[in-house]
C-alpha cells in the first residue's frame, strides 16, 4: 500500500508541476486541435488490451481533457481483428482509435488507417515502428514472476527457467500462439537464449496457459510457482498485495510495442488525434509506466518500473521482418516441443 | 418438434419448474389424448398460406440466411462481407483439414467422452429425482423440486470457475480441507472426470424435467397389475416405470447431450488446465488466435451441427412407430410409494444433491468475491477475517461498464422474451394446432438452431446481418434478434407442451359459438397456454442473460450486456472480481425468477376465473 502511495504521489506531484496550458498545447496538440476535439466530444475506442487496464487510461485522459468522453470496445485480439475487418467492409467501423498488440495483423490493415503522428513522433524508437501510421501507445515487457509463499530460491534469470529444480509443473507458460505477444517472447527466447531453450525448459513439465491473465491468477492462487508474465499483469497484483513478486531478468527484456492508429473513417478525428496524442506524450507513458506497469517506446523513458534498472535490463525488440517470416513454422515447432496442441 | 412429437407429448410440462407450479395440468386434463385430426380451418382461404410464408420468410431470415453465410465461410477462403459473394471460391480445403486433422479427432473424441459420460450421469441423478419428487413421499417434495432446477440457471462460465475453485488439484479448497483432515484422498477437477461430473450434475435437470412430467402423466394401474403379478416394488420401476417413460429418458438425455455439446464455459474453465480440448474450445482457439482461422472455426462448427443433426434424426427414428400411450381417457391420480423410514434416505439423499451443486459452489463464489486473493496457505487462513473485505465489489462497480451492462441485458432480455414468446407462439400455434401445408417445414426450420454453438452463431449473425441497411447494426434490436433466433427452438419446445395439453373440442366449441380464428386464440387458446407461455418467456429471459457465444460479436461499445463483461473479467484473469459479478448476476436473475414466478401464479389465477 506504502509502495503505491509513494509512486502516486509522486506521479502526482510530476503531473500537476507539469500541467500548465501553454506546455499542454505543445504536449498534447495545437489550441485548435483541442477545441476541435472538445467539440466532437467523444470518440470510439477499439483495443486489444485489458478492459480494466484501458478504464484507467480513460479515467486519467479524462482528468486532463474531461469534455471529450472515451467508449470502449475491448475483444481479444482475433476476434477484434476480424469485426474491424469486417466493420470496415460493411462500411460501418465505428472505431475512432485501434489500440492492437499485434503489429503483424494491423500491418496488413494499413489502407485502413489514416496518416497520423503525434507531436513527439521523433522521441520514439524506429525499431518500434511498422508503420509511419501506425504507433505504441502502450508497450509491454516480460517479467519473470514468482509466488513469494512459495518459492524459496527465486530465479534470477531466463536461464534459470530450464533448471531441474523447477521440475514438474511448477513453471506456468502462456503457449505461443496465443498472440504476438507470446509470439515475442518464443522468439527472444529461441534467438536469445538458445535453439535448445525450448527443449531444455519443456523438459520440466510446463503447465500451459492459453493466455496471460489466468496465468497470472493462477499464480498467485499458487497452481503454478513461477511465470513468465507481461508486467502489467502482474503489477496491479503486487501492488495490491498479492503473495507474488516480479523481476526482469539481464539476458533482456523482450518489449511488445502495440500498433495503435486512427481510421480513414473515424467520426471523431480531432478527438481521436488528442486521445492518441496524450497517451503517446511523455505524461500518458509517464502514468502508463507508473500506474499500470507499462514498458514505454521513448528512447528516453520518463519512468521506470520497479526493480528496473537502466544500466542492466536491455530492452529487446523483434526484427519486424523475421517476426513475420519465422511465425508459422517456428510456432509449428512450438506446439511440438511443449506438446501443445494447435 | 425435433426431439420427437412423441416424446413432448409425454413431457407434458417440461416447463412446469419454471415457475408455474402445477397449474398447467388444471387446464389439461384432457392431455395426451391423442390430437384430433379434424382440421382447424381458418375463416379466410388466402390467409393460411400467406401466414405460412410470412412465418417461412422470418425464420429464413433469421436462421437460414446465417446459416449460409456460415456455409459459405466454411466451404470458401473468404470473409463474405469483406471479400463479397463475387469473390466466392468454393473449396473444400477448409473440410478436408479439418476431416484430417488429428487435433479435431482428440477435441472431438474428447466431446464425446466428456457429453456423453456427463449425459449418463444427468440421467441417474435427473431420473432419481424425478421419481423422488414425483413417486414418492418423500418429505419437502415441493422444495426439492424447485430447487433441483437452480442448475439451470447458472452461467456454465460461472460453475467451471466455481469448481475450479473448488477441485483443483494444488489449491483446490475441498483438497485443502482434506489436508486439514489428514485425509490423502484428493479431488482434481481438472480433468476429464471433472468434466463430465459437473457436465452431469448441472444438466441433470433436463432430464428431470422431461421424466418428472411423463412420471406425472402416467397411468398408475400398469404398475399396479405388475405389483398384483406378482413383482416386487423395484422389479417394478426397472420393467415397468422406466421403461415405459423411455422416450422422456431418451428426450431429456438428448437435449442434455446437445447443450452439453455447445457449452464453452465448463470446459474452458475445468478442461484448458489439463490441456483437455472439446469441440467449442477448440472453436474458441481458432477464433482467437492471431491470425483468427473463422473458416476453419465454421467447418469444425459444421461438424458439430451435423453430429447434433444426426442425434436427433436417430432419436425420432427409434420413436417413430413405436406407442407409447400410456394414459387412457379416464382421470387418475398418479400414485405416491409410501417409503416409511427410507424416506428419510430419499430425502438426505435430495439435500446432498443439493449441497454440492448449489450451496458448495456458491460457497467457492462467495469466498472467492470477498477475499482479496485466492492464496490459501493452509485450511485456517481461511477463516483469517484480515483477508475479507467488499474491494471486489467496489472495484466491480466503479466500473462504469458494470451498470451499463446491466441496464443493456434487461433491456435485451425483455425484448428477446417478448418477441421470442410472440414467435413462440405464432409457430407453436401453427405446428401443434393446425393442419396447414408448410408446418412441416416450419418445424424443422425452427428446429435447426439447437445444433449451432453459439460462438459461431456469433460470426455468422455478424456476416449475414452487417450489411443489412438501417441502423441494426450496433444496437441491442441486433442482439435481441440474435437471441430470439438462437433459442426459437428452446422456447418452442417449451411451449409445445401447453399446446399438445389444449384439448381440440375447446377450440371447436368456440368455433362453433360462431368465434373466428383470431377470436378463439385470444379467449380460448391464450388464458389456457398463459403459464406455459409465461414459462417460455421466462426461460427465453434467462438464456438471453446468459448468453455469451453471439453476443461477443454483435455487441458495440454502448451495448455492452453481462456476459460479455463476465468473459473480460475472468480473461481479465481477476477470480475475486469474476467472483463477484457473477453473483451480482445471480442475485439479479434469483429476483427476477421470484418475480415470474409470482406473475405466472397470478396469471393462472386469472386464467381459471376467466
Amino acid at each position: 500500500m506504502m509502495r503505491r502511495m509513494t509512486i502516486v504521489t509522486a506521479f502526482g506531484m510530476a503531473v500537476s508541476l507539469a500541467g500548465l496550458p501553454v506546455w499542454a498545447q505543445n504536449e498534447f496538440g495545437s489550441k485548435e486541435l483541442i477545441a476541435a476535439a472538445e467539440k466532437e466530444g467523444q470518440l470510439t475506442y477499439y483495443t486489444a488490451n485489458f478492459a480494466e487496464t484501458e478504464q484507467e487510461v480513460i479515467k486519467e485522459f479524462n482528468k486532463r481533457f474531461p469534455k471529450v468522453k472515451v467508449s470502449m470496445v475491448r475483444a481479444p485480439g482475433g476476434q477484434l481483428i476480424t469485426r474491424i475487418k469486417t466493420e470496415a467492409a460493411a462500411g460501418k467501423l465505428a472505431a475512432d482509435v485501434v489500440d492492437h498488440s499485434d503489429r503483424g495483423l494491423m500491418k496488413e490493415l494499413e489502407d485502413l488507417f489514416q496518416d497520423y503522428a503525434p507531436p513527439n513522433a521523433a522521441d520514439y524508437r524506429p525499431d518500434a515502428l511498422v508503420s509511419p501510421k501506425f504507433w505504441p501507445g502502450v508497450t509491454l515487457g516480460w517479467a519473470i514472476a514468482y509466488n513469494t509463499a512459495i518459492v524459496k530460491n527465486p530465479p534470477k534469470t531466463w536461464m534459470d527457467l530450464t533448471k531441474p529444480e523447477y521440475k514438474g509443473k511448477l513453471i506456468g507458460q502462456v503457449v505461443a500462439p496465443s498472440g504476438g505477444t507470446t509470439w515475442t517472447r518464443s522468439m527472444f527466447e529461441r534467438q536469445v537464449l538458445g535453439e535448445d531453450y525450448w527443449k531444455k525448459q519443456a523438459e520440466l513439465g510446463i503447465a500451459l496457459y492459453p493466455s496471460g491473465a489466468p496465468l497470472s491468477d493462477a499464480l498467485v492462487r499458487g497452481e503454478v510457482s513461477i511465470a513468465p508474465l507481461l508486467y502489467n499483469i502482474i503489477y496491479t497484483k503486487i501492488v495490491d498485495g498479492a503473495p507474488a513478486e516480479a523481476i526482469f531478468a539481464p539476458e533482456g527484456v523482450p518489449i511488445i510495442p502495440y500498433a495503435d492508429g486512427i481510421p480513414k473513417t473515424a467520426k471523431n478525428p480531432n478527438a481521436a488525434k488528442l486521445f492518441m496524442n496524450w497517451r503517446l506524450s511523455k505524461e500518458g507513458q509517464a502514468f502508463q509506466i507508473a500506474k499500470l506497469g507499462n514498458i514505454t517506446s521513448l528512447k528516453d523513458p520518463p519512468a521506470f518500473p520497479k526493480g528496473w534498472d537502466p544500466k542492466v535490463v536491455k530492452v529487446w525488440v523483434p526484427n519486424f521482418e523475421q517476426f513475420e517470416k519465422l511465425r508459422t513454422p517456428w510456432i509449428e515447432e512450438w506446439n511440438k516441443t511443449y506438446g501443445y496442441r494447435q | 418438434m425435433g426431439y420427437g412429437r412423441i416424446a413432448n407429448e409425454k413431457a407434458a410440462g417440461a416447463t412446469v419448474g419454471i415457475g408455474k407450479g402445477r397449474s398447467v395440468l388444471t387446464a389439461t386434463s384432457a392431455a395426451d389424448l391423442p390430437i384430433s385430426t379434424a382440421a382447424a380451418r381458418p375463416p379466410r382461404r388466402l390467409a393460411a398460406p400467406l401466414w405460412v410464408l410470412a412465418l417461412l420468410l422470418l425464420l429464413t431470415f433469421l436462421v437460414i440466411y446465417p446459416l449460409l453465410m456460415l456455409v459459405f465461410g466454411a466451404l470458401s477462403d473468404s470473409n463474405p462481407v469483406i471479400d463479397g459473394f463475387g469473390k466466392f471460391k468454393p473449396s473444400a480445403k477448409h473440410f478436408l483439414e479439418v476431416l484430417g486433422n488429428e487435433n479435431v479427432h482428440l477435441a472431438f473424441l474428447n466431446a464425446l467422452a466428456a457429453c456423453g459420460g456427463g449425459t449418463i450421469l444427468a440421467v441417474v441423478i435427473g431420473l432419481a429425482f424425478s421419481w423422488i419428487v414425483v413417486r414418492t413421499n418423500t418429505p419437502f417434495r415441493g422444495f426439492i423440486a424447485g430447487a433441483s432446477l437452480i442448475p439451470l440457471f447458472v452461467p456454465p462460465l460461472v460453475a467451471g470457475v466455481a469448481w475450479g475453485i473448488l477441485g483443483s488439484p494444488k489449491t483446490g479448497l475441498l483438497n485443502t480441507a482434506l489436508k486439514w483432515m489428514n485425509i490423502d484422498f484428493r479431488f482434481n477437477f481438472y480433468s476429464m472426470s471433472g468434466l463430465i461430473i459437473v457436465f452431469g450434475m448441472y444438466y441433470a435437470p433436463y432430464v428431470y424435467m422431461f421424466t418428472a412430467s411423463a412420471l406425472k402423466n402416467m397411468d398408475p394401474s400398469l404398475e399396479e397389475a405388475s405389483e398384483v403379478a406378482g413383482a416386487s416394488a423395484f422389479t417394478t420401476i426397472f420393467t415397468v416405470t422406466f421403461p415405459l417413460i423411455a422416450p422422456a429418458i431418451l428426450a431429456g438425455s438428448l437435449l442434455s447431450f446437445v447443450v452439453m455439446l455447445g457449452i464453452y464455459g465448463v470446459p474452458a474453465a475445468l478442461g484448458a488446465p489439463a490441456n483437455i480440448n472439446v469441440l467449442t474450445t477448440y472453436i474458441f482457439q481458432l477464433t482467437a488466435w492471431s491470425p483468427p482461422l473463422y473458416n476453419t472455426a465454421a467447418a469444425v462448427a459444421i461438424l458439430l451441427m451435423v453430429v447434433t443433426a444426426i442425434l436427433v434424426w436417430a432419436q425420432q427414428r427409434i420413436l417413430s412407430g413405436r406407442s407409447f400411450a400410456t394414459v387412457a381417457g379416464k382421470a387418475f391420480r398418479p400414485r405416491s410409494l409410501n417409503l416409511g423410514k427410507w424416506r428419510w434416505f430419499t430425502f438426505s439423499l435430495a439435500m446432498t444433491y443439493l449441497m454440492i451443486v448449489v450451496v458448495l459452489p456458491t460457497l467457492a463464489l462467495v469466498i472467492a468475491a470477498f477475499r482479496k486473493f485466492m492464496f490459501f496457505k493452509d485450511f485456517d487462513a481461511l477463516f483469517d477475517m484480515r483477508q475479507y473485505s467488499w474491494a471486489h465489489f467496489n472495484s466491480v462497480f466503479d466500473n462504469p461498464l458494470t451498470m451499463l451492462s446491466i441496464w443493456n441485458t434487461l433491456k435485451v432480455g425483455v425484448i428477446t422474451a417478448v418477441i421470442g414468446g410472440v414467435l413462440a407462439f405464432a409457430i407453436g400455434y401453427t405446428v401443434f394446432r393446425t393442419q396447414v401445408a408448410g408446418r412441416k417445414s416450419i418445424d424443422l426450420l425452427s428446429t435447426v438452431p439447437v445444433a449451432i454453438p453459439g460462438l459461431v452463431v456469433g460470426v455468422a449473425y455478424l456476416w449475414a446481418w452487417i450489411g443489412l441497411p438501417g441502423g441494426l447494426y450496433g444496437t441491442i434490436w441486433i442482439l435481441a434478434l440474435a437471441f430470439v433466433a438462437r433459442f426459437i427452438p428452446d422456447t418452442v419446445k417449451a411451449l409445445s407442451t401447453s399446446f399438445l395439453q389444449i384439448h381440440k373440442e375447446l377450440e371447436e366449441a368456440a368455433w362453433i359459438c360462431g368465434r373466428g380464428l383470431l377470436g378463439t386464440i385470444r379467449t380460448v387458446v391464450l388464458p389456457l397456454a398463459r403459464p406455459g407461455v409465461v414459462a417460455s418467456m421466462t426461460l427465453l429471459f434467462v438464456l438471453a442473460i446468459r448468453e455469451l457465444g453471439s453476443s461477443l460479436f454483435l455487441y458495440t461499445s454502448d451495448t455492452t450486456v453481462m456476459a460479455v463483461l463476465l468473459l473480460d473479467y475472468y480473461e481479465g484473469g481477476n477470480t475475486g472480481k469474476t467472483a463477484a459479478f457473477s453473483l451480482v448476476q445471480t442475485a439479479i436473475l434469483a429476483v427476477l425468477l421470484s418475480f415470474t414466478t409470482w406473475l405466472s401464479r397470478e396469471t393462472t389465477q386469472s386464467a381459471r376465473f376467466n
